[in-house]
Protein backbone atom coordinates (compact mmCIF):
# COMPACT_ATOMS: atom_id res chain seq x y z
CA UNK A 1 0.00 0.00 0.00
CA UNK A 2 1.05 3.59 -0.86
CA UNK A 3 1.71 5.15 2.27
CA UNK A 4 3.12 8.29 1.47
CA UNK A 5 -0.35 10.24 1.53
CA UNK A 6 -1.37 9.00 4.32
CA UNK A 7 1.98 9.90 6.60
CA UNK A 8 0.93 13.60 6.00
CA UNK A 9 -2.77 13.53 7.46
CA UNK A 10 -3.46 15.03 10.80
CA UNK A 11 -4.81 12.20 12.68
CA UNK A 12 -6.05 12.55 16.07
CA UNK A 13 -6.10 10.29 19.00
CA UNK A 14 -10.57 10.83 18.71
CA UNK A 15 -10.38 9.02 15.22
CA UNK A 16 -10.56 12.82 13.25
CA UNK A 17 -8.58 12.83 10.16
CA UNK A 18 -7.59 16.35 8.48
CA UNK A 19 -6.22 16.60 5.32
CA UNK A 20 -3.77 19.92 4.77
CA UNK A 21 -3.53 19.31 1.25
CA UNK A 22 -7.62 18.61 0.47
CA UNK A 23 -9.07 20.26 3.30
CA UNK A 24 -11.40 17.21 3.87
CA UNK A 25 -12.21 15.91 7.15
CA UNK A 26 -13.16 12.41 8.16
CA UNK A 27 -14.26 9.92 11.63
CA UNK A 28 -12.83 6.50 12.27
CA UNK A 29 -13.34 4.56 14.94
CA UNK A 30 -11.20 2.74 17.26
CA UNK A 31 -10.20 -0.12 15.41
CA UNK A 32 -10.25 2.01 11.71
CA UNK A 33 -7.83 4.13 13.98
CA UNK A 34 -5.68 1.39 14.77
CA UNK A 35 -5.67 -0.19 11.36
CA UNK A 36 -4.75 3.39 9.93
CA UNK A 37 -1.91 3.30 12.48
CA UNK A 38 -0.55 -0.15 11.83
CA UNK A 39 -1.00 0.92 7.44
CA UNK A 40 1.18 3.85 8.29
CA UNK A 41 3.73 1.60 9.67
CA UNK A 42 3.98 -0.21 7.02
CA UNK A 43 2.23 -3.96 7.83
CA UNK A 44 0.70 -5.11 4.73
CA UNK A 45 -2.78 -6.87 4.35
CA UNK A 46 -1.53 -10.61 5.81
CA UNK A 47 0.10 -8.78 8.69
CA UNK A 48 -2.88 -6.56 9.56
CA UNK A 49 -5.50 -9.60 9.38
CA UNK A 50 -3.08 -11.38 11.81
CA UNK A 51 -2.88 -8.32 14.30
CA UNK A 52 -6.60 -7.93 14.11
CA UNK A 53 -7.05 -11.50 14.92
CA UNK A 54 -4.42 -11.28 18.22
CA UNK A 55 -6.69 -7.94 19.11
CA UNK A 56 -10.38 -8.66 18.73
CA UNK A 57 -12.69 -11.43 18.85
CA UNK A 58 -13.44 -12.41 14.86
CA UNK A 59 -12.89 -14.79 12.46
CA UNK A 60 -10.87 -14.88 10.03
CA UNK A 61 -13.64 -14.85 6.82
CA UNK A 62 -15.78 -11.96 8.77
CA UNK A 63 -12.40 -10.23 9.27
CA UNK A 64 -11.34 -10.72 5.35
CA UNK A 65 -14.22 -8.91 3.94
CA UNK A 66 -14.35 -6.01 6.48
CA UNK A 67 -11.03 -5.41 6.17
CA UNK A 68 -11.06 -5.29 2.37
CA UNK A 69 -13.87 -2.66 2.47
CA UNK A 70 -11.83 -0.41 4.87
CA UNK A 71 -9.00 -0.61 2.91
CA UNK A 72 -11.13 0.21 -0.12
CA UNK A 73 -12.81 3.06 1.50
CA UNK A 74 -9.28 4.20 2.30
CA UNK A 75 -8.45 4.12 -1.57
CA UNK A 76 -11.74 5.72 -2.98
CA UNK A 77 -10.97 8.98 -0.18
CA UNK A 78 -7.00 8.67 -2.34
CA UNK A 79 -5.80 8.16 1.35
CA UNK A 80 -3.57 4.74 0.44
CA UNK B 1 0.56 57.87 10.77
CA UNK B 2 -0.35 56.33 7.45
CA UNK B 3 -3.79 56.76 5.56
CA UNK B 4 -5.79 54.44 3.81
CA UNK B 5 -8.50 54.45 2.23
CA UNK B 6 -10.48 51.60 1.22
CA UNK B 7 -13.72 50.77 -0.65
CA UNK B 8 -16.31 47.60 -0.57
CA UNK B 9 -16.87 48.33 3.40
CA UNK B 10 -20.46 46.97 2.74
CA UNK B 11 -20.19 43.83 5.01
CA UNK B 12 -23.26 42.16 4.45
CA UNK B 13 -24.73 39.05 3.31
CA UNK B 14 -22.78 39.48 0.11
CA UNK B 15 -19.89 41.09 1.57
CA UNK B 16 -17.14 43.39 0.23
CA UNK B 17 -13.52 43.21 1.16
CA UNK B 18 -13.35 46.32 2.95
CA UNK B 19 -13.77 45.72 5.94
CA UNK B 20 -11.53 42.43 6.15
CA UNK B 21 -8.80 44.53 4.89
CA UNK B 22 -9.54 47.59 7.34
CA UNK B 23 -9.58 44.53 10.44
CA UNK B 24 -6.17 43.71 8.67
CA UNK B 25 -4.74 46.98 8.63
CA UNK B 26 -5.59 47.91 12.33
CA UNK B 27 -4.12 44.86 13.56
CA UNK B 28 -1.11 44.82 11.40
CA UNK B 29 2.49 46.56 13.05
CA UNK B 30 1.18 49.97 10.83
CA UNK B 31 0.20 52.95 12.14
CA UNK B 32 -3.08 53.28 10.01
CA UNK B 33 -5.59 55.69 9.86
CA UNK B 34 -8.75 54.16 7.42
CA UNK B 35 -10.74 55.93 5.51
CA UNK B 36 -13.79 53.87 4.37
CA UNK B 37 -15.01 55.34 0.88
CA UNK B 38 -19.03 53.85 0.33
CA UNK B 39 -21.71 54.27 -1.96
CA UNK B 40 -24.72 53.85 0.23
CA UNK B 41 -25.58 54.73 3.78
CA UNK B 42 -26.44 51.94 5.29
CA UNK B 43 -23.42 49.84 4.14
CA UNK B 44 -22.42 48.52 7.68
CA UNK B 45 -18.57 49.42 7.84
CA UNK B 46 -19.25 53.29 8.22
CA UNK B 47 -20.60 52.68 11.84
CA UNK B 48 -17.66 50.34 12.62
CA UNK B 49 -16.11 52.79 15.17
CA UNK B 50 -13.15 50.35 15.98
CA UNK B 51 -12.24 49.80 12.65
CA UNK B 52 -12.93 52.68 10.17
CA UNK B 53 -12.09 56.29 11.28
CA UNK B 54 -13.54 58.06 8.92
CA UNK B 55 -16.30 57.35 6.12
CA UNK B 56 -17.19 58.93 2.90
CA UNK B 57 -20.24 58.81 0.53
CA UNK B 58 -18.56 58.09 -3.21
CA UNK B 59 -20.36 58.82 -6.11
CA UNK B 60 -21.01 55.39 -7.89
CA UNK B 61 -18.21 54.45 -10.64
CA UNK B 62 -21.03 53.68 -13.11
CA UNK B 63 -21.64 57.67 -13.64
CA UNK B 64 -19.31 61.17 -14.52
CA UNK B 65 -15.56 59.87 -13.93
CA UNK B 66 -15.05 64.00 -13.29
CA UNK B 67 -17.39 63.23 -10.29
CA UNK B 68 -15.43 60.43 -9.23
CA UNK B 69 -12.23 62.32 -9.43
CA UNK B 70 -13.76 65.30 -8.10
CA UNK B 71 -14.76 63.30 -4.49
CA UNK B 72 -11.53 61.93 -4.09
CA UNK B 73 -9.70 65.09 -4.46
CA UNK B 74 -11.67 66.56 -1.88
CA UNK B 75 -11.19 63.77 0.64
CA UNK B 76 -7.64 63.16 -0.04
CA UNK B 77 -7.74 67.48 0.49
CA UNK B 78 -8.78 66.81 4.40
CA UNK B 79 -7.40 63.73 4.46
CA UNK B 80 -3.83 63.61 2.61
CA UNK B 81 -3.94 60.11 1.76
CA UNK B 82 -0.91 58.28 1.14
CA UNK B 83 -3.08 54.57 -0.48
CA UNK B 84 -5.95 53.88 -2.01
CA UNK B 85 -7.27 49.71 -1.78
CA UNK B 86 -10.08 49.11 -4.48
CA UNK B 87 -12.03 46.14 -4.10
CA UNK B 88 -14.68 46.38 -5.91
CA UNK B 89 -14.78 45.00 -9.86
CA UNK B 90 -17.04 47.58 -11.23
CA UNK B 91 -14.90 50.48 -9.86
CA UNK B 92 -11.73 49.53 -10.59
CA UNK B 93 -11.71 50.08 -14.56
CA UNK B 94 -12.12 53.75 -13.08
CA UNK B 95 -9.23 53.74 -10.50
CA UNK B 96 -7.05 52.28 -13.81
CA UNK B 97 -7.68 55.45 -15.68
CA UNK B 98 -7.43 57.96 -12.86
CA UNK B 99 -4.24 56.16 -11.16
CA UNK B 100 -1.30 58.18 -12.80
CA UNK B 101 -3.36 61.35 -11.90
CA UNK B 102 -3.69 60.01 -8.46
CA UNK B 103 -0.15 59.40 -8.14
CA UNK B 104 0.92 63.01 -9.01
CA UNK B 105 -0.89 63.48 -5.94
CA UNK B 106 0.55 61.44 -3.92
CA UNK B 107 -1.90 58.67 -3.53
CA UNK B 108 -0.62 55.12 -4.13
CA UNK B 109 -2.58 52.17 -5.89
CA UNK B 110 -1.60 48.46 -6.10
CA UNK B 111 -3.69 47.71 -9.34
CA UNK B 112 -3.77 45.47 -12.48
CA UNK B 113 -3.60 47.56 -15.86
CA UNK B 114 -6.21 47.26 -18.24
CA UNK B 115 -4.58 45.04 -20.48
CA UNK B 116 -3.89 42.37 -17.08
CA UNK B 117 -7.72 43.53 -16.30
CA UNK B 118 -9.20 42.52 -19.59
CA UNK B 119 -6.84 38.74 -19.88
CA UNK B 120 -8.56 37.72 -16.67
CA UNK B 121 -11.96 37.94 -18.10
CA UNK B 122 -14.34 34.95 -17.30
CA UNK B 123 -14.60 34.93 -21.29
CA UNK B 124 -10.85 34.46 -21.88
CA UNK B 125 -9.90 31.96 -19.12
CA UNK B 126 -9.36 29.05 -21.92
CA UNK B 127 -6.10 31.27 -22.65
CA UNK B 128 -4.88 31.48 -19.37
CA UNK B 129 -5.51 27.95 -17.58
CA UNK B 130 -3.74 26.67 -21.02
CA UNK B 131 -0.67 29.23 -20.31
CA UNK B 132 -0.47 28.22 -16.41
CA UNK B 133 -1.25 24.22 -17.58
CA UNK B 134 -4.37 23.53 -15.95
CA UNK B 135 -7.42 23.42 -17.60
CA UNK B 136 -10.65 25.35 -17.31
CA UNK B 137 -14.76 23.59 -17.95
CA UNK B 138 -15.69 23.96 -21.52
CA UNK B 139 -17.92 27.45 -21.40
CA UNK B 140 -19.53 29.38 -24.26
CA UNK B 141 -20.55 32.92 -23.68
CA UNK B 142 -23.89 33.95 -24.61
CA UNK B 143 -25.23 36.94 -25.82
CA UNK B 144 -29.05 35.96 -26.38
CA UNK B 145 -31.21 33.93 -25.68
CA UNK B 146 -30.52 31.93 -28.70
CA UNK B 147 -26.57 31.87 -27.60
CA UNK B 148 -28.29 30.25 -24.71
CA UNK B 149 -29.79 27.26 -26.48
CA UNK B 150 -27.23 26.80 -29.18
CA UNK B 151 -24.34 26.43 -25.75
CA UNK B 152 -26.76 23.82 -23.94
CA UNK B 153 -27.10 22.05 -26.54
CA UNK B 154 -23.27 22.30 -27.23
CA UNK B 155 -22.14 21.81 -23.50
CA UNK B 156 -25.09 19.53 -22.47
CA UNK B 157 -26.88 19.20 -18.69
CA UNK B 158 -25.99 19.70 -15.89
CA UNK B 159 -24.60 22.79 -16.84
CA UNK B 160 -23.49 26.11 -14.74
CA UNK B 161 -25.01 29.66 -15.85
CA UNK B 162 -22.96 32.70 -14.86
CA UNK B 163 -23.54 36.33 -14.90
CA UNK B 164 -20.56 38.80 -15.84
CA UNK B 165 -19.80 39.71 -12.18
CA UNK B 166 -21.32 37.72 -9.49
CA UNK B 167 -23.73 34.62 -9.33
CA UNK B 168 -23.97 31.23 -10.41
CA UNK B 169 -26.39 28.40 -10.71
CA UNK B 170 -25.88 24.72 -11.66
CA UNK B 171 -29.38 23.87 -14.31
CA UNK B 172 -30.30 20.54 -14.89
CA UNK B 173 -32.68 21.35 -18.01
CA UNK B 174 -33.16 23.89 -20.57
CA UNK B 175 -36.18 25.45 -18.29
CA UNK B 176 -33.84 25.95 -15.38
CA UNK B 177 -31.75 27.35 -17.95
CA UNK B 178 -33.87 29.72 -18.75
CA UNK B 179 -34.64 31.06 -15.60
CA UNK B 180 -31.29 31.61 -14.19
CA UNK B 181 -30.28 33.28 -18.12
CA UNK B 182 -33.62 35.39 -17.47
CA UNK B 183 -32.58 35.98 -13.25
CA UNK B 184 -28.90 36.68 -14.36
CA UNK B 185 -29.00 38.84 -17.57
CA UNK B 186 -31.84 41.46 -15.25
CA UNK B 187 -29.54 41.31 -12.20
CA UNK B 188 -26.10 41.70 -14.25
CA UNK B 189 -26.62 42.33 -17.97
CA UNK B 190 -24.68 40.50 -20.92
CA UNK B 191 -22.49 38.42 -21.91
CA UNK B 192 -23.88 35.44 -19.45
CA UNK B 193 -21.92 32.15 -19.29
CA UNK B 194 -23.04 28.90 -19.83
CA UNK B 195 -20.13 26.29 -18.84
CA UNK B 196 -19.83 22.72 -18.18
CA UNK B 197 -20.74 21.02 -14.64
CA UNK B 198 -17.47 19.50 -13.63
CA UNK B 199 -18.05 17.73 -10.17
CA UNK B 200 -15.35 18.25 -7.25
CA UNK B 201 -14.37 20.30 -4.87
CA UNK B 202 -14.05 24.08 -4.74
CA UNK B 203 -10.88 25.73 -3.55
CA UNK B 204 -9.21 29.43 -3.03
CA UNK B 205 -6.24 31.25 -3.28
CA UNK B 206 -5.76 34.77 -2.13
CA UNK B 207 -2.16 36.66 -3.26
CA UNK B 208 -0.57 39.58 -4.16
CA UNK B 209 1.50 40.21 -7.39
CA UNK B 210 4.09 43.18 -7.40
CA UNK B 211 3.69 43.97 -10.84
CA UNK B 212 6.87 41.73 -12.13
CA UNK B 213 5.45 38.54 -11.98
CA UNK B 214 6.56 38.13 -8.14
CA UNK B 215 4.38 36.68 -4.73
CA UNK B 216 3.33 38.84 -2.49
CA UNK B 217 2.47 35.96 -0.54
CA UNK B 218 -0.39 33.24 -1.32
CA UNK B 219 -2.88 31.67 0.99
CA UNK B 220 -5.20 28.87 0.01
CA UNK B 221 -8.36 27.35 1.34
CA UNK B 222 -10.85 25.12 1.02
CA UNK B 223 -14.44 26.32 0.64
CA UNK B 224 -16.38 24.57 3.66
CA UNK B 225 -19.78 26.07 3.11
CA UNK B 226 -21.18 28.68 0.68
CA UNK B 227 -24.08 31.68 0.69
CA UNK B 228 -26.84 31.06 -1.95
CA UNK B 229 -24.83 33.51 -4.36
CA UNK B 230 -21.66 30.78 -3.67
CA UNK B 231 -19.90 33.51 -1.21
CA UNK B 232 -17.56 31.79 0.93
CA UNK B 233 -18.62 31.40 4.70
CA UNK B 234 -17.10 28.85 6.23
CA UNK B 235 -13.79 28.05 5.22
CA UNK B 236 -10.43 25.84 6.55
CA UNK B 237 -6.80 26.98 5.48
CA UNK B 238 -4.55 24.43 3.19
CA UNK B 239 -1.40 23.47 2.10
CA UNK B 240 -1.37 22.14 -1.48
CA UNK B 241 1.68 22.97 -3.54
CA UNK B 242 0.16 22.11 -6.41
CA UNK B 243 -2.54 25.07 -6.26
CA UNK B 244 0.47 27.14 -4.81
CA UNK B 245 2.22 26.67 -7.96
CA UNK B 246 -0.34 27.70 -10.20
CA UNK B 247 -0.77 30.97 -8.35
CA UNK B 248 2.98 31.38 -9.36
CA UNK B 249 2.48 30.32 -13.00
CA UNK B 250 -0.23 32.66 -12.77
CA UNK B 251 1.49 35.61 -11.86
CA UNK B 252 4.63 35.34 -13.77
CA UNK B 253 1.99 35.00 -16.92
CA UNK B 254 0.47 37.94 -16.36
CA UNK B 255 2.86 40.23 -14.52
CA UNK B 256 0.01 40.61 -12.39
CA UNK B 257 0.00 43.95 -10.21
CA UNK B 258 -2.17 43.86 -6.85
CA UNK B 259 -4.65 41.94 -4.87
CA UNK B 260 -6.46 38.52 -6.90
CA UNK B 261 -8.22 35.54 -5.58
CA UNK B 262 -7.89 32.41 -8.04
CA UNK B 263 -11.02 30.11 -7.88
CA UNK B 264 -10.67 26.63 -8.97
CA UNK B 265 -12.26 23.42 -8.73
CA UNK B 266 -10.37 20.11 -7.98
CA UNK B 267 -11.76 16.94 -10.26
CA UNK B 268 -12.99 14.52 -7.95
CA UNK B 269 -12.25 11.68 -9.95
CA UNK B 270 -9.39 13.05 -12.24
CA UNK B 271 -7.67 15.32 -9.45
CA UNK B 272 -7.35 17.69 -12.54
CA UNK B 273 -7.00 21.63 -11.00
CA UNK B 274 -9.80 23.67 -13.22
CA UNK B 275 -10.05 27.13 -12.97
CA UNK B 276 -12.80 28.68 -12.23
CA UNK B 277 -12.36 32.55 -11.88
CA UNK B 278 -10.02 35.26 -11.87
CA UNK B 279 -10.96 38.12 -9.18
CA UNK B 280 -8.52 41.43 -9.66
CA UNK B 281 -8.87 42.70 -5.79
CA UNK B 282 -8.65 40.62 -2.26
CA UNK B 283 -11.39 38.70 -1.81
CA UNK B 284 -13.83 39.12 1.20
CA UNK B 285 -12.51 36.72 3.45
CA UNK B 286 -8.99 38.22 3.04
CA UNK B 287 -9.09 38.53 6.96
CA UNK B 288 -8.66 35.10 7.06
CA UNK B 289 -5.26 35.11 5.54
CA UNK B 290 -3.77 38.14 7.90
CA UNK B 291 -4.88 36.39 11.01
CA UNK B 292 -2.77 33.29 9.72
CA UNK B 293 0.15 35.02 9.11
CA UNK B 294 0.35 36.07 5.51
CA UNK B 295 -1.10 39.95 5.91
CA UNK B 296 -1.48 40.54 2.07
CA UNK B 297 -2.90 44.38 3.23
CA UNK B 298 -0.40 45.68 5.16
CA UNK B 299 2.44 43.89 2.52
CA UNK B 300 0.42 45.78 -0.36
CA UNK B 301 0.54 49.06 1.87
CA UNK B 302 4.31 48.39 3.20
CA UNK B 303 5.49 47.80 -0.53
CA UNK B 304 3.73 50.95 -1.76
CA UNK B 305 5.18 53.20 0.63
CA UNK B 306 8.51 51.67 -0.13
CA UNK B 307 9.03 50.09 3.36
CA UNK B 308 10.19 46.38 3.73
CA UNK B 309 7.42 43.63 3.59
CA UNK B 310 7.41 40.02 4.02
CA UNK B 311 7.33 37.33 1.03
CA UNK B 312 6.65 34.70 2.70
CA UNK B 313 3.51 32.11 2.45
CA UNK B 314 4.18 29.98 5.93
CA UNK B 315 0.75 29.42 7.59
CA UNK B 316 -0.63 26.76 9.42
CA UNK B 317 -3.09 24.41 7.44
CA UNK B 318 -6.45 23.11 9.64
CA UNK B 319 -7.27 26.51 10.78
CA UNK B 320 -11.23 27.34 10.36
CA UNK B 321 -12.58 30.62 9.67
CA UNK B 322 -16.81 31.23 10.79
CA UNK B 323 -18.26 33.94 9.84
CA UNK B 324 -20.96 35.08 11.89
CA UNK B 325 -23.90 38.25 11.62
CA UNK B 326 -23.86 40.78 14.56
CA UNK B 327 -25.44 43.69 15.32
CA UNK B 328 -24.37 47.40 16.65
CA UNK B 329 -26.50 49.87 18.22
CA UNK B 330 -25.57 53.55 16.87
CA UNK B 331 -27.71 56.84 17.05
CA UNK B 332 -29.53 58.20 14.51
CA UNK B 333 -27.14 61.49 14.37
CA UNK B 334 -24.64 59.42 12.90
CA UNK B 335 -27.41 58.34 9.82
CA UNK B 336 -27.93 61.92 10.06
CA UNK B 337 -24.31 62.76 9.39
CA UNK B 338 -23.78 59.92 6.69
CA UNK B 339 -27.63 60.88 4.76
CA UNK B 340 -26.64 64.46 5.08
CA UNK B 341 -23.64 65.60 4.83
CA UNK B 342 -22.16 62.38 2.85
CA UNK B 343 -19.34 61.73 5.97
CA UNK B 344 -19.07 60.38 9.17
CA UNK B 345 -16.18 61.11 12.10
CA UNK B 346 -15.59 57.68 13.93
CA UNK B 347 -12.47 58.97 15.65
CA UNK B 348 -10.82 62.07 14.99
CA UNK B 349 -7.52 62.17 13.38
CA UNK B 350 -4.83 62.79 16.37
CA UNK B 351 -2.52 65.95 15.91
Amino acid sequence: MNIEHLATLAISDSGFIFDPCTGDTYNTNEIGLKIIQWIKKGKDFNELMDLLIAHYDVTEEELEADLLDFIQTLKYYHMV
Amino acid sequence: MITVAVSGINAMDNPGPGVGIIRALKESALNVRTIGLAFDSMEPGIYLDHLIDKSYIMPYPSGEVKSFINRIQDIHSREKLDVIISTLDAELPVYMDIELTLRQWGIQMLIPSKKMFNLRNKTKLEDISKAINILTPEYISCSSYGDLVKATQTIGFPCMIKGPFYEAFKANSMGEADNYFNKLTEKWGFPIIAQKFVKGQEYDVVGCGDGNGNSMGLFAIKKMTTTSLGKVWNAVSIKNERLLETCHQLLKHLSWRGGFELEVLIDEHSDDIYLLEINPRFPAWVYMSSACGINLPERMVRFLLDMPYETHSNYDSGKIMIRYTNEILKDISDFEQISSYGELENNERLP
